[in-house]
């Protein structure tokens, strides 16, 4: 017996030892020859301080945007400073991280507890926002690189009817919506998955997405800036911001003569004719008109939040989840084996049927829950563009719509009125 | 005439100073409710190789081409087989470096003697395409330790990756960025001799 | 900073960007071109190549072929490369012919003289503005009747809730369903009506004695042994016996105890020349039968499904296939409307299966995760739908009797389960020996809201209503549980052991003994003996109970006990 004592110990070494690399299907190598392990290369990513120098552009192109739309007047100014951010934000970031795609950052943050929002994609939300509050929709001008290819491919600016216009200035209302249930429910960042022009900054894009982008760069040489007017979701938020600016682009630059050559100079009909000299509407009827659009907006915003909630099963099929569950479920029904490449690696991973249901089950009940608020958001929205076509304003002066203009500065040249220098006085 | 203009004037004014007020509010509220979930560093995506099933998406999901994912060897956990299940493919009737018998539809893996009976596997990253094939012969035949990397010095890191959406085992993953990379052989033991 | 162009400056630039065009769509086209050529004929996947490594695989020694092989793979892979290489350089020409293309018509554009027109005369604003209005409503009610349209459309990708099955006619009808009250006659599966383990009617006999004869009405001997229970439907019963592979369907008049039919289970299609290896006390006539009152339908260990009518004629029959398991097969059959469930525990697959009660034909199979088990299901009624209940190992899983769809499961066994799970009104609870008692809330993320493991039996099982909760033990101890809570209202321990599941009859639980006798005691809170009747043999199955009279089957004989 202890003769054998030290083979016993042995074969329980090596038991043990079967417990340790109990996955390896085959023994790791004892080397003789005095081989040394290769080390693996693992580069890193751009050093984060560079995601805030970022940042630092973003505000200095910001501000010399402003500079050149307001106090400098300058047209050509501002086409080179688009230049500048296609070139920087465009081509050499590749269009990632972006303001129009950090509101899906912010939607998935505020919603979720497992993700953290980067401070500098905050800041890129935030930052052009407040710029728009204070001076307009000087991001659109200069800064945005989507605006900016855009705004440098608009050759012959053709004017669509208001039919069209109207139709389609309500799409970026939808796109915001749909943008912010889809990444407040952690499903999709559809803003990103569709953005026409990132895949020409990178040069590199699915076939589709390449074709779209420059089926709607070509469109836009005709119908200018067509992502800005009739997609762009962060435009939702730019629009309703410059309403309120103080300072604001001007047509002039100094008071408006009315002389009317600057009413057919804008591409994107940002320009609001004075009507000092129409037949307005009598007060009483639009007041009327007014209080009516307003007692009626919680009304849009309920049947807006019904339609909503009602469409949430069908919204939430957007989310991969739930698709894999309706797959299982069709699977079932059907009885036709499903080969996705999804199912495949389900039915790999162990887990149970009953806790992917249990899953879809919660991810449904957000979307029903996250989609009445969309659906009033929508409804609100609807009613408030109804008083804003009910106002009545005096107008003496021909000035841009501060939601619409994009303060490109096209107009300028149309303005007759010269302001003398310094020097020439 | 003018008074009225005036008064409509300061009305206005009034009005949009509300309503700047008003709606500067999110934006002042937003960081505000933002500040426990807001980090300095960002996100960086990566490939998580336990739950990885080698599925293959890795190579035609990536915006980029050649896909930012490559095929990364943990030589500390690899068996130096001579018949190696991520470098030949299955059914081989011989084991040579022909082309005939290798996995790697690109001809990344280079075979290298070591020493009786083992075998070394490097790979070259340029000729990589991020097919994952060699990671499941890995994974079937073999140790398990060549597993799939998002390179980060190719990676756009786009705001949502398009392989994390796609991915069936939901295996790609926002890391912090100082993280950014998930080695299979992190936690595995040193083998004293060979360091 | 602007530049002032002439005219020949401006046609010189014309003519610059025309050519700029130009080359952007030449280079486009061939870009294209090669594209497309790469997504039909990738060349990685050339066929071509394929055929040709299929050729050398089936002749590895030709060292022609495998040059072969190589010559062509070296190809694929540089046109692969040079594919990649022609994409790549190909946008960056795009690039740069858009900018130069751009950059001119920036210069001509911007160039243009303006010609100022006076516009005509203004339009009306106010008439605008309710235009304007009018389209946005118009838009508006568009895009919110599409919404509604689709909201409709899209229904169909609701998903079910769990426990409904597909049909929308059976959803209003299932949903209101509750566990029918036993039947004072049918005792139609194994522990009765829905296998629950509680039988209808009242006025059962409480003391007998079977050495005396003291109120047996008859006792016949039967033919063939088994471990099967007997069952009852309204003067049949039915019971079944085998002997080595003779495997046999008894039909009995349960009211004289003559032998009314016998149906032949054996040289069905498909058996087993060889016996499976089965446990000395079970033998291949384990399962209980299941009855409808229209057909009667039996499973035996060596596979052998078969399903006769009342009157002993066989409508179909076929073999499922040998479930090994180390005991033997044993799980009883269930029949919910017309199909017939069978739980299906063999070492290589365990499932639930579903077969039409009129033809035999397989209607669905569930595969069930986990090891073999020896329990039978239990049809419960949780929340208005019905579930067949498993206890299974590791997971306690419920099923939709109708399409075999697993509704929900819970984690909680271990070791060698054969007790089946006891329900009442709102809860199911499982045990076995070696594990726990656990009480399971069932639905959608079940959980356990209580468990014991001070009493747990290894064959037996539970039964319950909603008052209270009986376990009988091999040990010999019986115990009554709160259903809710969980704590311990009484025990008692009796000196044999209990292998037969208790039945709640009468407001009375009969415990049936290894030895025969029969212990009732009364389903209270506090422990109250009723009596102590010994049948004298030894019996392992549990009685059955119908119209005042209960029918036990001992080792050889089946007794029918009545009050004289």
């Amino acid at each position: 017996m202890k003769k054998a004592l030290p083979y016993i110990i042995f074969v329980l070494l090596l038991c043990w030892h079967a417990v340790l690399y109990a996955q390896d299907r085959f023994p790791r190598p004892e080397f003789e020859s005095g081989y040394v392990y290769p080390t693996n290369q693992m580069p890193t990513q751009r050093a984060p301080v560079w995601e805030y120098f970022d940042v630092a552009v973003l505000i200095s192109a910001l501000i010399v945007s402003t500079w050149l739309a307001l106090k400098k007047r300058s047209r050509q100014g501002l086409i080179w400073m688009s230049v500048f951010s296609l070139a920087y934000f465009g081509f050499y970031r590749q269009g990632c991280i972006c303001s129009v795609g950090s509101v899906q950052n912010v939607a998935l943050a505020l919603f979720n507890d497992g993700y953290t929002i980067p401070l500098s994609a905050l800041l890129f939300f935030i930052i052009p926002l407040l710029f728009a509050l204070a001076y307009g929709r000087v991001f659109c001008a200069g800064v945005c690189p989507l605006g900016a290819i855009q705004e440098l491919t608009g050759f012959m600016p053709v004017k669509l009817p208001k039919t069209v216009e109207i139709i389609l200035a309500s799409v970026p209302f939808i796109y915001l919506t749909l943008a912010v249930l889809f990444a407040s429910t952690n499903s999709q960042f559809i803003i990103c998955r569709y953005d026409p022009f990132v895949g020409i900054f990178r040069l590199d894009a699915t076939y589709t997405m390449i074709i779209f982008g420059v089926l709607l760069l070509l469109a836009g040489i005709f119908v200018n800036r067509p992502y800005c007017r009739y997609l762009c979701p962060y435009g939702v938020l730019l629009n309703v911001f410059s309403r309120f600016a103080g300072k604001h682009l001007t047509i002039t630059p100094a008071e408006c003569t009315n002389c009317r050559l600057c009413e057919e100079a804008c591409p994107y009909d940002a320009i609001i004719p004075s009507d000092t000299d129409q037949n307005r509407e009598e007060p009483e009827k639009s007041r009327k008109r007014f209080i009516l659009y307003f007692l009626l907006i919680p009304l849009f915003a309920i049947t807006g939040a019904y339609i909503l909630y009602y469409l949430a099963p069908a919204l939430s099929g957007v989310n991969g989840d739930v698709r894999l569950a309706r797959e299982i479920r069709m699977e079932k029904e059907t009885e036709i084996e499903s080969v996705s490449k999804a199912m495949v690696a389900f039915k790999e991973s162990g887990k149970t049927e009953i806790e992917l249901f249990a899953e879809e089950e919660i991810i449904i009940s957000r979307f029903k829950k996250a989609s009445p608020w969309a659906g009033a958001f929508l409804g609100i929205s609807f009613g408030i563009g109804m008083i804003s076509l009910t106002i009545r304003s005096k107008r003496s002066e021909y000035k841009p719509h501060q939601g619409r203009c994009f303060s490109c500065g096209r107009c300028f040249k149309y303005c007759p009125i010269k302001v003398q220098t310094q020097n020439e006085a | 005439m003018t008074e009225g203009t005036n008064k409509y004037q300061s009305r206005r004014d009034f009005v949009r100073r509300a309503g700047k007020l008003i709606v500067a509010v999110p934006l002042v509220i937003l960081p505000v409710a933002l500040t426990k979930k807001t980090s300095a560093a960002g996100y960086v995506w990566q490939i998580d190789p336990f739950k990885c099933t080698q599925c293959g998406q890795c190579k035609t999901n990536c915006v980029l081409t050649p896909s930012a994912s490559k095929c990364v060897h943990a030589f500390r956990m690899c068996g130096y087989c001579d018949l190696c299940g991520g470098y030949l493919r299955q059914g081989v009737k011989t084991i040579s470096t022909g082309a005939e018998n290798q996995l790697c539809p690109t001809g990344a893996i280079t075979r290298k003697f070591v020493e009786e009976p083992y075998f070394e596997y490097t790979f070259n990253e340029d000729l990589c395409d991020g097919c994952a094939k060699c990671v499941k012969g890995c994974a079937d035949f073999g140790n398990g330790s060549l597993y799939m990397q998002i390179r980060h010095d190719r990676c756009v890191n786009c705001n949502e990756c398009s392989i994390a959406r796609t991915c069936p085992s939901n295996a790609v993953i926002r890391v912090p960025a100082d993280v950014s990379y998930m080695p299979k052989d992190a936690g595995v033991v040193k083998k004293g001799t060979n360091e | 900073m602007k530049l002032k162009l002439n005219e020949k400056d401006i046609s010189i630039l014309k003519v610059v960007s025309q050519v700029a065009g130009g080359f952007i769509l030449v280079v486009a086209l061939t870009m294209i071109f090669s594209l497309v050529q790469l997504k039909t004929i990738n060349p990685l996947d050339n066929p071509v190549l394929l055929s040709v490594k299929d050729q050398y695989d089936k002749d590895p020694a030709n060292a022609a072929k495998a040059e072969q092989v190589r010559a062509m793979d070296l190809m694929a892979r540089k046109a692969y490369f040079s594919s990649r290489w022609q994409v790549e350089t190909g946008s960056y020409l795009l690039l740069a012919g858009a900018i130069i293309f751009i950059f001119c018509q920036r210069l001509i554009s911007d160039n243009e003289k303006l010609n100022p027109v006076l516009p005509c005369a203004k339009k009306d604003s106010s008439f605008q503005q309710k235009r304007n209005r009018r389209y946005l409503i118009a838009t508006a009610s568009v895009i919110s009747l599409t919404a509604i349209v689709a909201s409709f459309v899209l229904r169909n990708d609701l998903p079910d809730p769990p426990g409904q099955s597909g049909t929308s006619a059976n959803v209003e009808a299932k949903g209101k369903e509750t566990a029918p009250k036993p039947d004072k006659t049918n005792f139609p599966f194994f522990r009765g009506q829905d296998s629950r383990g509680i039988a209808g009617g009242s006025g059962y006999p409480t003391e007998w004695d079977g050495i005396a004869g003291k109120n047996i009405e008859w006792k016949i001997e039967i033919p063939k042994q088994g471990q099967s229970s007997p069952v009852i439907w309204g003067d049949k019963i039915f019971i079944t016996g085998a002997k080595d592979k003779e495997c046999e369907v008894y039909c009995i008049n349960k009211k004289t105890g003559d032998i009314l039919w016998i149906g032949s289970a054996s040289n069905i299609p498909g058996e087993p020349t060889v016996l499976p290896k089965v446990d000395q006390d079970a033998g291949l006539a384990a399962s209980t039968v299941a009855t409808n009152g229209k057909e009667v339908c039996a499973v035996f260990a060596n596979g052998n499904l078969i399903c006769f009518n009342m009157d002993g004629k066989k409508k179909w029959a076929k073999n499922i296939g040998v479930p090994e398991n180390s005991y033997g097969y044993s799980s009883s059959l269930v029949i919910y409307e017309n199909l017939l469930l069978v739980q299906y525990d063999s070492e290589k697959k365990i499932s639930l299966i579903g077969f039409d009660i009129e033809t035999g034909d397989q209607k669905w199979e569930t595969i069930r995760q986990g090891h073999t088990v020896w329990s039978s299901p239990v049809l419960a009624y949780f929340d208005g739908k019905p579930q067949l209940i498993i206890n299974g190992n590791p997971k306690v899983s419920s099923y939709d009797p109708s399409t075999g769809k697993e509704l929900w499961a819970v984690d909680c066994m271990s070791g060698d389960v054969a007790p089946s799970i006891a329900v009442n009104s709102t809860m199911a609870y499982a045990v076995t020996d070696y594990a726990k008692l656990a009480a399971i809330k069932p639905g959608t993320g079940a959980s356990i809201i209580w468990e014991d493991n001070t009493y747990t039996p290894d064959v037996s099982s539970p039964v319950a209503n909603d008052e209270f909760l009986f376990i009988s033990t091999g040990n010999g101890d019986v115990a009554c549980y709160n259903p809710e809570k969980g704590d311990t209202l009484w025990t008692h321990y009796f000196m044999d052991q209990f292998y037969a599941s208790p039945i709640i009859a009468d407001d009375m639980v009969y415990l049936l003994d290894r030895s025969g006798v029969m212990h009732i005691v009364k389903a209270k809170s506090e422990f109250q003996l009723v009596a102590e009747s010994s049948l004298g043999e030894s019996t392992d199955c549990t009685p059955a109970f119908s119209d005042k009279k209960i029918y036990i089957r001992g080792k050889k004989n089946l007794y029918c006990i009545s009050k004289n």
